[in-house]
């Protein structure tokens, strides 16, 4: 049982670098908008607007 | 051709006798108007067609043709940019309120229209705000490009000034979702070692083991008391400091003296710290939080629902001169000149010129009112034919249209508040377990000292109110997302709960239970040499120049036929050529042999007609929706009294009640009469919703236990509506009263669960019958049949 002064800390320690992470991603705007990335991955393909294929 | 068609860009149907094609995805598509025709060929062209596969519902009236794209080049000149933009280097960035976008295909268009642009630099744009943040070179690309790129697509761009953004909004946003996930792993956390603790007091626990588990817990848990739990102490020192303690004062009692409780236990090695009910608590409030302002933030943003019937730039005189500026630089004094198809800046009289005026948004009057000089015009209102020169006398909030925001806002904040009930139940009961936990504890020590522990233990786990504080938040979100799959959008977790105990439904007329838009209803040809159809063609044909809203009802007609020489007579009608002959068309008295025609008393009537004779009658009326007599019929036979309230004139308001059977309906109503219609029906007892479309509604929305808006609504009625209705018809409202009664129903049944469960689980926790396990499993099964009973109203239909 001894080995739980060591793993319960490590988890502390695994935790709080989940919140910093977090933190950081809902700072950098992830989260702001979840309605259109879901979309946007479907739409966004390579496809060449048609003025490009003329030329 | 089918009535039922509908337009393949704007949804609206399309009229019978128009036959505009489009094609699109290698079918011909029906459109509804040249104007869609254009904006369909346009998002064609640019290769966005996958614009028409992935948007959610197509919207009436949310992307319609521009109308005039010149007026933005204006915004490429150095004073306007510094009025609008923020700018380092050549790099300059503004935000943009882009009007008209409803979904994530309207981002996804603007997005990409926006990168085939060159010096655009970077474009953010928020769909649930409408704000468009977009940076640019400005040696590359000016603003009015941008803005006009915005408007070729149909929105309706509107710059805002740079101390106007969402900044306030997003932080909020941002700083409650990172007090719930603190809330939500400090929970899990504080839990696993819980159920640790709890095996210990069975199977034995080593004494520095169980010291150790205890300071762990009160590491994960002091974040979030101390974080997450903020905004309830914060609102329960509010409250006591303005003598008005809310639900947040049990509350923080709740939390605070258990976590000081726990602490004092840790520290000393008492008989028991509660770190585990401590988080449970705040995490299941702060979701409850969480919820309701995500909700509260769908609604528009009132500010620049305001701004958007201003235009952003106005024409002033200055002894002669024209110069383009913002409107909020306009002072009471100025002189400025106003071009037909453009809306009045401000609130002021004519001086000079004659035209017509739009006031139907403001007023709900559905007839463009005439005006010439020493008329009063309000902000807001839009002039339809001709140029004229105003005195501006009051500007922004001071005007007509700044009272009604005003109006509104107050009236929204006056309506009696519904209080969380379950939360409130919740808070005390929190403090009523302490309470009585402390009670068992000293009687049990008296009784058995050595049970008088594990007896508490139970007692408190058995007791945490989580099903309590989960029946009703967790009902509301099942039933809010459900509703808003069904294109209802649901913007205030209040308004299930209102709706559900409705008694009466008030109705506006213009653009709520009619289309708002004229249509031709009727057309009688004097002349056996034309038919209906030609005299249609001509009439299409002479109106296409038009800004006049007569000109609309026209507008699905056209046949290919032009007419040349057209000129408009401002107040009488149109004249113009086609096919060699000169043609009038227009009111009666302006086209000859027409003056002895009665009135009508409810439609207007159009003459078109030689020099010499008439040739045809048009019946012009607003045509009511198709599903109305249906909604309203179902309404009454669900037991809710019907009302019709409209600012239009008599005659028109009586032939929609009638037509609908509806008994109790007033015209001529200003806000302020709609307004007391509504308190007069609320002190009579009733439980009044209502549901509107115009500005002028927008105080009744406010004001109402619940309003509902649709989509096309003016965005200022939006923003005072607790409930949203995407798409063209009134069917939704039938299936909102149902799913809020099924809601209601569900929470009683939640609520009567939990507080059934609580009550029996105590007294028999209490004399010691149930083991802390025991506990621990009846108190998570309580919350999950919550949770299940509550998922029950995802398959509302």
């Amino acid at each position: 049982m001894n080995i739980l002064y060591l793993l319960i800390p490590l988890a502390l320690l695994l935790l709080a670098g989940a919140v910093w992470a977090f933190f950081w991603a809902v700072g950098s705007g992830q989260f702001d908008d979840l309605d259109t990335p879901a979309v946007r991955v479907i739409m966004d393909d390579d496809e060449r607007p048609p003025e490009d294929r003329q030329e | 051709m089918a009535r039922a068609e509908t337009c393949f860009h704007c949804a609206l149907p399309v009229p019978a006798n128009c036959d505009i094609r489009v094609e699109i995805g290698g079918e011909q598509r029906p459109v509804c108007c040249p104007g869609c025709k254009a904006v369909a060929t346009l998002i064609r062209d640019a290769g966005l067609e996958r614009y028409y596969d992935s948007r959610d519902q197509p919207d009436p009236g949310a992307v319609r043709p521009a109308e005039d794209a010149g007026e933005w080049q204006v915004f490429d000149r150095e004073d306007m940019l510094a009025a609008f933009a923020t700018r380092e280097a050549d790099v300059a960035e503004a935000t943009i309120y882009v009007g008209g976008m409803y979904c994530a295909a309207c981002s996804w268009l603007i997005d990409a229209s926006l990168a085939r642009l060159p010096g655009i630099r970077n474009a953010d744009i928020n769909p649930v705000t409408h704000r468009l943040l977009v940076s640019w070179n400005t040696s590359s690309i000016g603003l009015g490009r941008i803005l006009a790129t915005l408007a070729d697509l149909g929105y309706k761009p509107q710059p805002l000034a740079p101390d106007s953004t969402e900044r306030p909004e997003r932080a909020e946003q941002r700083t409650a979702l990172k007090r719930l996930l603190v809330a939500s792993l400090g929970m899990m956390q504080a839990m696993m070692f819980a159920v640790a603790l709890y095996s210990g007091e069975f199977q034995g626990i080593d004494a520095d083991m169980e010291r150790f588990l205890r300071l762990v817990s009160f590491l994960v848990t002091t974040p979030v008391v101390f974080y997450s739990a903020r905004p309830f102490f914060a609102g329960a020192a509010r409250g006591l400091r303005a003598r008005r303690p809310g639900m947040d004062v049990p509350v923080s009692i709740a939390i605070g003296s258990a976590y000081v409780a726990s602490v004092y236990a840790t520290y000393t090695n008492g008989p028991a710290v509660w770190y585990d009910s401590v988080t449970m608590f705040v995490f299941f409030l702060t979701v409850a939080r969480y919820l309701e302002m995500r909700a509260r933030h769908r609604s528009v943003d009132r500010s620049s629902a305001l701004a958007s019937l201003l235009p952003n730039t106005a024409t002033r005189l200055d002894g002669g001169r024209r110069t383009q500026v913002p409107v909020a630089q306009l002072a009471a004094g100025d002189i400025v000149l106003i071009r037909a198809g453009e809306s009045f800046p401000a609130d002021g009289s004519i001086t000079a010129g004659r035209t017509s005026v739009d006031e139907s948004m403001l007023t709900g009057e559905s007839r463009a009112q005439e005006k010439s000089a020493g008329d009063t015009v309000v902000a807001g209102s839009v002039n339809l034919d001709g140029i004229v020169e105003m005195h501006v006398e009051t500007t922004g909030t001071d005007t007509t249209l700044g009272t009604i925001g005003r109006l509104s806002e107050r009236a929204r904040y006056a309506r009696p508040a519904f209080v969380q009930l379950a939360d409130r139940i919740a808070s005390y009961i929190v403090v009523a377990i302490l309470a009585l936990a402390a009670a068992v504890a000293v009687s049990w020590y008296l009784i058995d000292a050595e049970r008088a522990f594990v007896v508490t233990l139970s007692v408190l786990v058995v007791t945490c109110p989580c099903a309590l504080a989960l029946a009703t938040p967790a009902a509301f979100a099942a039933a809010g997302s459900r509703l808003s799959d069904l294109h209802l959008l649901v913007t205030n977790g209040n308004a299930v709960e209102a709706l559900s105990r409705a008694t009466h439904i008030v109705f506006d007329k213009t653009g709520t239970l009619t289309r708002g838009m004229p249509e031709v209803v009727e057309t009688v040809t004097h002349d056996p040499g034309f038919t209906e159809q030609d005299c249609l063609g001509i009439a299409a044909a002479l109106e296409v120049a038009s800004t006049h809203p007569i000109a609309r009802a026209f507008a699905h007609h056209e046949s290919g036929l032009t007419a040349d020489a057209v000129e408009i007579r401002v107040g009488s009608g149109v004249e113009g050529t086609v096919d060699g002959r000169r043609w009038k068309l227009g009111k009666a008295g302006f086209v000859p042999g027409t003056a002895e025609v009665p009135p009508h008393d409810a439609a207007t009537q159009v003459f078109l007609g030689t020099g010499e004779r008439v040739v045809a009658t048009f019946t012009i009326a607003d045509t009511m929706r198709e599903d109305a007599a249906n909604t309203l019929t179902t309404l009454e036979k669900m037991g809710y009294s019907l009302s019709l309230v409209s600012g239009d004139s008599q005659a028109p308001v009586a032939r929609t009640a009638a037509a609908l059977g509806v008994r109790d309906a007033r015209a001529g109503c200003t806000p302020d009469d709609k307004l007391a219609r509504i308190n007069e029906l609320q002190q009579q007892g009733e439980v009044v919703v209502m549901v509107g479309d115009g500005i002028n509604d927008a105080p009744v929305l406010a004001g109402a236990d619940v309003s509902i808006a649709p989509s096309h609504a003016a965005s200022l009625a939006q923003s005072s509506a607790d409930v949203l209705m995407l798409g063209d018809s009134l069917q939704p409202i039938v299936t909102l009263m149902q799913a809020a009664r099924r809601t209601m129903r569900i929470v009683r049944q939640n609520l009567a669960w939990a507080i059934v469960y609580n009550v029996s689980a105590v007294p028999l926790a209490a004399a010691g019958f149930v083991p802390p396990w025991l506990a621990a499993i009846g108190m998570s099964t309580s919350s999950l049949v919550v949770v299940l009973n509550a998922l029950r109203l995802s398959r509302i239909r």
